[in-house]
């Protein structure tokens, strides 16, 4: 089965600093993909290239095995994305930004109204589904985004540190929310900070590095990677990993990009 | 009080106003195109001074009590910025006012960079000043004593605004805001002397205004310098530095009153929304009648549904209907005064050049609101796949359709009360809102980019209010020759038929563009 996520040799600036140099990365089906990485390595690029929000400049991005530069609508039906500082209409309440947000993915009317239902219990959001969104805490407003994102029940969602302004319970239902998806055989891809969750929450993670992916696999594969041991934690492991690409050079870096890349591009032709 | 820390201060700020304009290589231009936008119509006002003086046919007294009233304006705007206290931006107070920093040094500072950010908009005064000096053959040394006057006049009001700022903070007290009143109104009664009889007159009271507009109208129209008049204005100087010295000691950093970061050259989406909030808070039950539900039956009436709730809580609706009030206000009273005075076209004229001219800022206001308002919030429908073009399209037409609508019925009972016929009026006002609105929205998406989202808003405006001036000057210059040649009934639906082609092959041109762009803009 081939993975509902392909990034190959990904490249993007922004006025001449590199952001994404040579980015590899497959996230399979019916899992919980991590993408760590320390500020400015480039999680939220990527995630900003996946769901079509920045252009890239060289490279090729599949998701669901249609390319993205050749198809750049309709693979978007497939995907919920909230981004890490949500911004809403302020204008509109809760519950019609949620019928809007489902009128833009196409959802049929009935359905619509029948997953507010359901996202706003879910998310506590009941008792005020008709407060103006400007009213909102910060928590509440993630929680809004994030049921916005849920409202065409996708296939893959992404979420750009999703945690951040979240409580406990709210972090609780989220993560919950995160395993049933990937029973039914749904994708969550995060992008966060949180090593702690993403050693829990994560099937397998990304660690990218000045827009590179230095290592990539679960918490075992990551272990051996560094040579940490097998007790060693994530935040260990990351503190090592990236520690290790500081000292090498980005030259070193980009023909092991470039090996990864051949590698990668001749499994496909064969 | 150290020189280094006050340059320090005054850098900030001065980067701090012009930040944005900064941030795009765009805002050079667009400020070119500001500058330039001027110069014709200053240097035409400037000559036109100029000439009259040369030939003498100015009254001396009603020059000296029309210049003594806007200074006294200007000050009595003064005293009104005084009544808020001393107001400070959430950046000074985080990182200035927790610094040991002495409050003189912030003053001070803070009056040179208000005076640098002013020099950008205060570029039309200078020219004036050039060209009436040069016009008028002045000397170096009237010259010069005519610039100090102006230099002085401007530190009196800082030194005025500042310190009873201070002391309004300091104390909040109902005497400051008792004695401040009373300034205001002793600044503005001789005012009332153009309206009804009064033997108060800016002329026979020791006003700083009165002396300041005697230096300037002697020097312009006598070359000479009237002496009493200039220690007259001293005699107020050193007062107001004095106080402004004393204020200037006292700790008022914990009494200040905080407000939302103010820059024309300001794109910080951040404060801007911050703004728009409030907007939202107030309006919000205005707009509470319309909800957004499923039962619009097309795609596009359902986003258009969503524009008008946008317009209607964030309080842009009710600007709209507010301006056009006011306008409809002035023009029925203009109207009212011509028909008493002549005959047939002034009205007309009126009703459809002020109106005309004045539904050109309300496309920009519109296009402005949306983009603050919903620029953070594009990447929902750019990530949801939805097409963009129909939600431009819903856009362009709420904008066409509120521009229009308001316009109109002000037209149709302007024109029901003052008995004209208001076919060209509405075309003028149906055309100059579709123009403007595409001109506008096209301009606003081409600067939603990344790189170009760092130019200021008000620079974007103007260029768009340029371009959008210059498509309808075909139009004006038809509804010009219609009312001077007095066409008929048949001539004018001939005309309004050919100004609506016109104005729709405009609108289909831009749609098309905004169409492209706006599924290029990166998030």
């Amino acid at each position: 089965m081939s993975p509902i996520i392909e990034l190959i040799d990904v490249w993007k600036s922004y006025n001449g600093v590199q952001a994404l140099r040579g980015l590899n990365l497959e996230v399979h089906r019916g899992e919980i993909f991590g993408l760590i990485g320390p500020n400015g390595a480039g999680k939220t690029t990527t995630l900003k290239i996946i769901v079509g929000l920045l252009k890239m400049d060289r490279g090729i991005v599949r998701v669901n095995g249609v390319d993205i530069c050749e198809e750049p609508y309709e693979y978007k039906r497939l995907i919920g994305y909230v981004p890490e500082s949500v911004s809403l209409p302020d204008y509109l309440t809760i519950e019609e930004f949620l019928i809007y947000s489902g009128k833009i993915r196409r959802v049929p009317d009935d359905q619509i109204k029948k997953r507010i239902n359901n996202l706003v219990r879910l998310f506590e959001l009941e008792e005020k589904r008709r407060a103006l969104i400007v009213s909102l805490s910060r928590g509440m407003r993630q929680k809004v985004a994030i049921a916005s994102a849920l409202i065409h029940d996708p296939d893959l969602l992404i979420l750009d540190e999703p945690f951040i302004g979240i409580d406990p319970m709210g972090q609780h239902i989220l993560k919950d929310l995160f395993n049933e998806r990937i029973k039914s055989g749904k994708t969550v891809f995060i992008s966060t900070h949180m090593l702690d969750t993403a050693e829990r929450l994560c099937n397998r993670v990304a660690i990218i590095y000045k827009g590179q992916n230095i290592a990539l696999g679960d918490l075992k594969n990551l272990q051996q990677l560094s040579k940490t041991g097998e007790n060693a934690t994530l935040e260990e492991v990351f503190l090592k990993l990236t520690e290790e690409a500081k000292e090498q050079p980005i030259e070193e870096a980009f023909e092991e990009r470039r090996r990864d890349f051949f590698s990668i591009l001749r499994r496909r032709l064969l | 009080m150290r020189a280094d820390t006050v340059l320090s201060i005054y850098k900030f700020k001065v980067k701090t106003f012009f930040g944005a304009f900064r941030a795009s290589k765009a805002s050079v231009v667009l400020l070119l195109v500001y500058i330039i936008g001027f110069l014709p119509g200053i240097s035409g006002f400037s000559i036109t001074i100029a000439d009259a003086i040369k030939q003498g046919g100015v009254d001396l007294e009603v020059c000296v009590e029309t210049l003594a009233a806007l200074l006294s304006v200007l000050m009595v705007f003064a005293l009104i910025l005084a009544l808020r206290g001393y107001t400070v931006f959430e950046h000074e107070q985080i990182f200035i006012f927790t610094s040991p920093i002495r409050p003189r040094e912030f003053l001070v500072a803070s009056i040179l960079a208000d005076l640098t950010s002013s020099l950008v908009f205060a570029h039309p005064i200078f020219l004036l000043y050039a060209i009436i000096v040069f016009s008028l053959n002045l000397s170096a040394y009237l010259a010069l004593l005519m610039l100090s006057a102006i230099l002085l006049f401007i530190f009196m009001l800082f030194f005025l605004k500042t310190s009873f700022s201070i002391i309004k903070a300091l104390y909040r007290d109902l005497w400051i805001n008792a004695l401040i009143y009373i300034l205001i109104i002793l600044l503005l009664l001789p005012a009332a002397g153009f309206f009804i009889d009064l033997p108060l007159k800016y002329s026979l009271l020791p006003y700083p205004s009165k002396f300041m507009a005697e230096i300037l109208i002697d020097i312009l129209c006598n070359c000479s310098v009237n002496l009493i008049s200039f220690l007259g204005l001293v005699s107020y100087f050193l007062p107001l530095t004095a106080l402004f010295i004393l204020t200037s000691e006292r700790n008022f950093f914990p009494a200040t009153t905080y407000v939302p970061f103010v820059s024309p050259f300001d794109a910080s989406i951040r404060t801007q929304t911050l703004k728009m909030e409030r907007g939202i808070k107030i309006f919000s039950r205005m707009g509470s009648f319309l909800t957004l539900n499923l039962e619009s039956k097309s795609f596009l009436r359902f986003l258009m549904k969503k524009e008008i709730i946008r317009i209607t809580r964030e309080g842009s609706l009710f600007a709209v209907i507010l301006m056009y009030l006011i306008i409809s206000f002035i023009v029925a009273a203009i109207g009212a005064s011509a028909s008493q005075n002549t005959q047939g076209p002034p009205s007309t004229f009126f009703l459809i050049f002020f109106l005309g001219t004045y539904s050109l800022i309300v496309p920009l206001m519109l296009v402005s609101n949306w983009r603050v308002s919903d620029l953070e919030n594009l990447w929902v429908p750019l990530a949801s796949g939805a097409d963009m073009r129909i939600i431009v399209r819903a856009i362009l037409y709420d904008f066409v359709l509120i521009s229009s609508i308001v316009p109109s019925i002000m037209i149709l009972i302007l024109s029901i009360i003052q008995n004209v016929n208001p076919i060209l009026p509405l075309i003028l006002i149906i055309s100059t809102s579709i123009v403007g609105c595409s001109v506008n929205l096209h301009i606003m998406v081409k600067f939603l980019g990344k790189k170009s989202r760092g130019t200021p808003s008000f620079l974007i405006g103007w260029a768009s209010m340029l371009l959008s001036a210059l498509l309808l000057t075909p139009i004006y210059i038809l509804v010009v020759l219609s009312i001077l040649l007095r066409l008929g009934d048949a001539a004018n639906m001939l005309l309004s038929t050919l100004i609506s082609i016109y104005s729709a092959l405009i609108m289909k041109y831009f749609v098309r563009k905004i169409e492209k762009s706006i599924v290029k803009i990166e998030v």
